[in-house]
């Protein structure tokens, strides 16, 4: 599986992998998409991603897609520091020009890389929001950490991410968990974007959402990754989505990467087996 | 020159053992324990507003009664030290009274009023309005030694906070304060950031009373026997109040009040609650010099 | 005169002490005297000593008399007075199995091994209030005649010990032997040794156990389940010191306990669903509902995984005197405090106004 090289990558992803149980070698060959498994039936471990390789490169849109189990929200959380990886090395080059594999990194230090280099955007908005603080509360809280004291520029600041993002000014000081899911997504959206992170994660952003709700946000994020031309990750079973959003994509099945495409060429020649299943199962 | 041997010392039976312990205690906590106290209170001095925990004793005070201030007290007491014990800036409140004669009946040392005589002050809930020196020790008793106390609830969550000077959510919970109330609406005990590293319970003294503690010339120490924690703020440390830049920190108004005693206006007043409202000064002592001079 | 800001403070505090020690002393009723609350009030003086940490029951009987019977009261007096105390020794380790028994009972099985002896309990008899004050005489006549210095017989089995012939228990045995956790000294907090929870456990206060227990079974947060009791049992261990000359041990005393083995049945996805597991409890003197609660929340805590907040709660909400004590605190003048609330309330009042 040879990975298309990538220029200057931001993100740079070797033989990541992660597994739930005990560790038997050979229990690699025991799963993975020929034996239409992650889960080795020797030792029931499970290896939920293993061999992933690939990079990204500022303003590029890096989509990973495949059904549920697949591995792809690992991966995702594996770099965002949610998961701890069991192999690999990810290295950013906003950090440390890329000298050091983030995953090597201390708890305490991968949380500093989410104040500054690396936002995520959940699925569910309760996971990267508090839902009993304000909109403007939840923006306040990347921004000091990231040493922001004056009260009125966190405000300003706030004010422009919300506009941006479309939600009304007038519930900037409403509590989060009275707005409705899009608005939701749509704060937890201004405040990944708060510290203008060179690079962003979104794991099934508009999976959760209503459809008349979820396009609007998706529109919303094409325009963001355009006009930001931040590094970012897409993972999605949807390839409504992968395709409005990126323009590379990997497709994943049973933890193992099974094809490396431009996302154009993938939706119109699968060569794998399983993207082609994927790919004339979005198309129905 | 002949190496000397030791007398023996040791006790061989278990009489000289039981003698050899219960010798006449000083300041009611036998020596080991007023040394562990020490030493946990030289850890609290090296480093500034770190919570060092501590294994408090029982104290003939009940917990959350000043249990901790009294161990430290005891702990730094010696034969030449004068103590003053306030309570609410009160040197004759009932509390302050009991932990005062607990100090001095198991030292023979002198109590004062006075905050110039003393060299070890006990306070509840106040800083002296008097200037302080080096020449001075405050000793403050905390009910609740964990500032992020409000925000957070879990040990190990608060313990990973203070230890990575992650303090984003109590940020948040003062952004959140200001825009809901237009003000910064914590009355006393107000967090503040402590030689730029930690955050500290200042315990509950008025907001009127935490300048003095930055840059002070006097050691502070704070005492939480119930919690089992002490810590410090060593004299020349920063202590700055949690606040945004353009949201300035204010201190307790009294709408142009003065004492009805001394007529000042220039320290924290208590009033009388119902329709003719009467102040004073909770600073009793200093009161008092304000009248005779 | 608000007792805050009383002049002649010491007079007050004076007075007050003489309120209580002569009203309390000099009541017309006759004074108790120590063997009254130890002959006669046994549990009562049990559950001091067990609170207290402390294995003293005179001392203890003078205690509840000075404390007019208020448990915390004489719990406090009876720690204040530890903290004066030097420490002379710590005693051999001593294995419960060495406990001379005067009670126990094996709910887990019918026949278990060793004896099962009702012993001394109130568990079934009739609780009908005697109100008349009949004279007990004992003229020996009775053919069951009770002696009141109860037989004791070693305890020479377990029922953890036959599970785990039967191959039934979980073996969480440590092969290594590290020094027990000092709670005394340093103060435990999550995530903790199991002998810090167990020491603080063994010292808490009855009633915060029992309600610990009963609001986790049924409480609307709660998620634990009842165990079954393998061992109940109350009797007599040695105190042994070793001898500063021959090294050997020597028996200086003894000290009675109850200990509870509560079997859990293992129904986690993570668990070893063949096999049950153990919770243990301990302390001082005749307190059976207490080392029952903390045998459950034992093994509730361990199979929790400092998921929840459960460990905390054991270890830091459940002491006596930290709790009685802060609450109580709240008699203390605050008004420098309720001054500076009412400054604030007054602020948020005005800015509310400006801005209309």
């Amino acid at each position: 599986m040879t990975s298309i090289h990538v220029p200057s990558p931001i993100i740079q992803v070797r033989n990541l992998g992660k597994y739930y149980g005990n560790f038997d070698p050979a229990m690699i060959e025991r799963t993975g998409p020929e034996h239409g498994t992650a889960r080795d039936h020797v030792t029931a471990s499970i290896v939920a991603a293993w061999g992933v390789n690939f990079d990204v490169a500022a303003g590029e849109a890096l989509g990973i897609v495949g059904e549920s189990g697949s591995g792809k929200s690992t991966v995702l959380r594996c770099i965002a520091g949610d998961v701890a990886a069991s192999t690999g090395d990810v290295r950013l080059t906003p950090f440390e020009d890329g000298n050091v594999n983030i995953l090597d990194l201390d708890p305490s230090a991968r949380r500093q890389l989410r104040i500054n280099t690396l936002s995520v955007v959940y699925q569910d908005p309760a996971e990267g929001l508090a839902l009993g603080v304000t909109a403007g509360g939840n923006i306040a809280d990347p921004l000091t950490a990231a040493g922001w004291r004056n009260f009125g520029a966190i405000r300003d600041r706030a004010r422009e991410l919300l506009a941006r993002t479309e939600v009304p000014l007038d519930r900037m000081d409403d509590i989060v968990r009275n707005f409705s899911g899009g608005m939701r997504q749509r704060v937890q959206i201004a405040r990944a974007l708060a510290n203008k992170p060179p690079i962003l994660l979104l794991d099934e952003p508009t999976t959760g959402l209503d459809a008349s709700v979820a396009s609007g946000v998706l529109d919303l994020i094409r325009q963001l990754l355009e006009e930001l031309q931040v590094a970012a990750i897409v993972v999605s079973h949807d390839f409504g989505v992968i395709e409005m959003l990126t323009e590379r994509c990997l497709v994943m099945q049973h933890g193992r990467v099974v094809e490396d495409a431009l996302t154009d060429q993938l939706l119109e020649d699968p060569h794998h087996p399983y993207s082609q299943k994927l790919v004339a199962a979005a198309r129905t | 020159m002949t190496l000397e041997t030791a007398p023996q010392t040791s006790p061989t039976t278990i009489a000289q053992l039981v003698g050899h312990r219960t010798t006449e205690t000083f300041a009611l906590l036998d020596e080991e324990s007023k040394r562990e106290i020490r030493r946990a209170l030289l850890q609290a001095v090296c480093i500034p507003g770190y919570q060092v925990p501590f294994g408090s004793r029982e104290m003939p005070v009940a917990r959350g009664w000043g249990s901790g201030g009294l161990q430290v007290t005891l702990a730094c007491v010696g034969a030449d030290d004068a103590v003053k014990v306030i309570d609410q800036g009160d040197d004759e409140g009932v509390n302050a009274v009991n932990l005062r004669r607990l100090v001095t009946m198991s030292t023979g040392i002198d109590e004062t009023t006075e905050v110039d005589e003393a060299t070890l002050i006990q306070s509840r809930h106040r800083i002296p309005e008097d200037d302080m020196n080096e020449n001075h020790i405050l000793i403050l008793q905390v009910p609740v030694p964990e500032p992020l106390r409000g925000i957070e609830r879990d040990i190990r969550e608060l313990a990973r906070m203070h230890s990575e000077a992650d303090y984003s959510r109590m940020w948040v919970s003062l952004y959140e304060d200001k825009v809901r109330n237009g003000v910064i609406t914590q009355s006393t005990g107000y967090p503040c950031l402590v030689a730029s590293r930690y955050i500290v319970a200042t315990t509950p003294i008025p907001r009127w009373d935490i300048p003095r503690l930055h840059q002070s010339k006097f050691l502070t120490l704070f005492g939480a026997g119930r919690e089992k924690r002490v810590y410090a703020i060593p004299p020349y440390t920063d202590v700055e109040p949690l606040t945004f830049e353009d949201v300035p920190f204010e201190v307790e108004s009294a709408d142009g009040a003065t004492c009805r005693l001394c007529g000042s206006s220039d320290s924290f007043l208590v009033e009388m609650p119902g329709k003719q409202e009467s102040w004073s000064c909770s600073d009793t002592a200093w009161c008092r010099r304000q009248r005779n001079t | 005169m608000g007792y805050a800001a009383a002049r002649g403070g010491l007079n007050a505090i004076l007075t007050a002490e003489n309120l209580v020690r002569r009203l309390r002393d000099l009541d017309p009723s006759d004074r108790i005297e120590l063997d009254q609350f130890t002959g006669r009030l046994r549990l009562l003086v049990d559950r001091v000593m067990g609170e207290s940490g402390l294995w003293a029951p005179e001392l203890a009987a003078m205690a509840l008399r000075q404390g007019e019977g208020d448990i915390i009261e004489a719990v406090h007096l009876l720690r204040a007075y530890k903290s004066t105390l030097g420490r002379l020794d710590t005693a051999i380790p001593v294995h419960a199995n060495d406990m001379q028994l005067v009670r126990r009972v094996v709910p887990a099985f019918r026949e278990p091994g060793g004896p099962q002896i009702l012993g001394r309990s109130t568990d079934y008899t009739a609780r009908m209030l005697t109100t008349t004050d009949r004279e007990i005489v004992d003229n020996g006549a009775s053919t069951n005649a009770i002696d009141t210095a109860p037989k004791t017989r070693p305890s020479n089995s377990r029922m953890s010990d036959a599970l785990r012939d039967m191959n039934l228990l979980v073996d969480r045995r440590r092969t290594d032997d590290p020094e027990p956790f000092d709670i005394t000294r340093t103060p435990a907090k999550p995530p903790a040794p199991r002998s810090a929870l167990l020491s603080s456990m063994a010292r808490a206060e009855t009633g915060a156990l029992v309600n610990q227990w009963y609001r986790n079974i049924l409480g609307p947060d709660g998620y634990l389940h009842e165990v079954t009791l393998g061992e109940v049992r109350h009797g007599k261990l040695p105190i042994n010191v070793r001898h500063p000359m021959t090294g050997g041990s020597v028996n200086i005393g003894s000290f009675r306990a109850t200990e509870v083995e509560a079997i859990e049945d293992l129904n986690g996805s993570e668990e070893d669903r063949t096999r049950f597991d153990v919770g243990y409890g301990f302390c001082f003197g005749h307190n059976e509902r207490k080392a029952i609660a903390m045998a459950n929340l034992d093994i509730a805590c361990y199979r929790d995984g400092a998921k929840s907040g459960l460990e905390q709660s054991l270890l830091m909400t459940t002491d006596g005197l930290d709790s009685a004590g802060f609450l109580e605190h709240l008699k203390l003048p605050h008004y420098v405090t309720f001054r500076s609330m009412i400054e604030r309330k007054v602020a948020v009042r005005r800015v509310a106004e400006e801005s209309k």
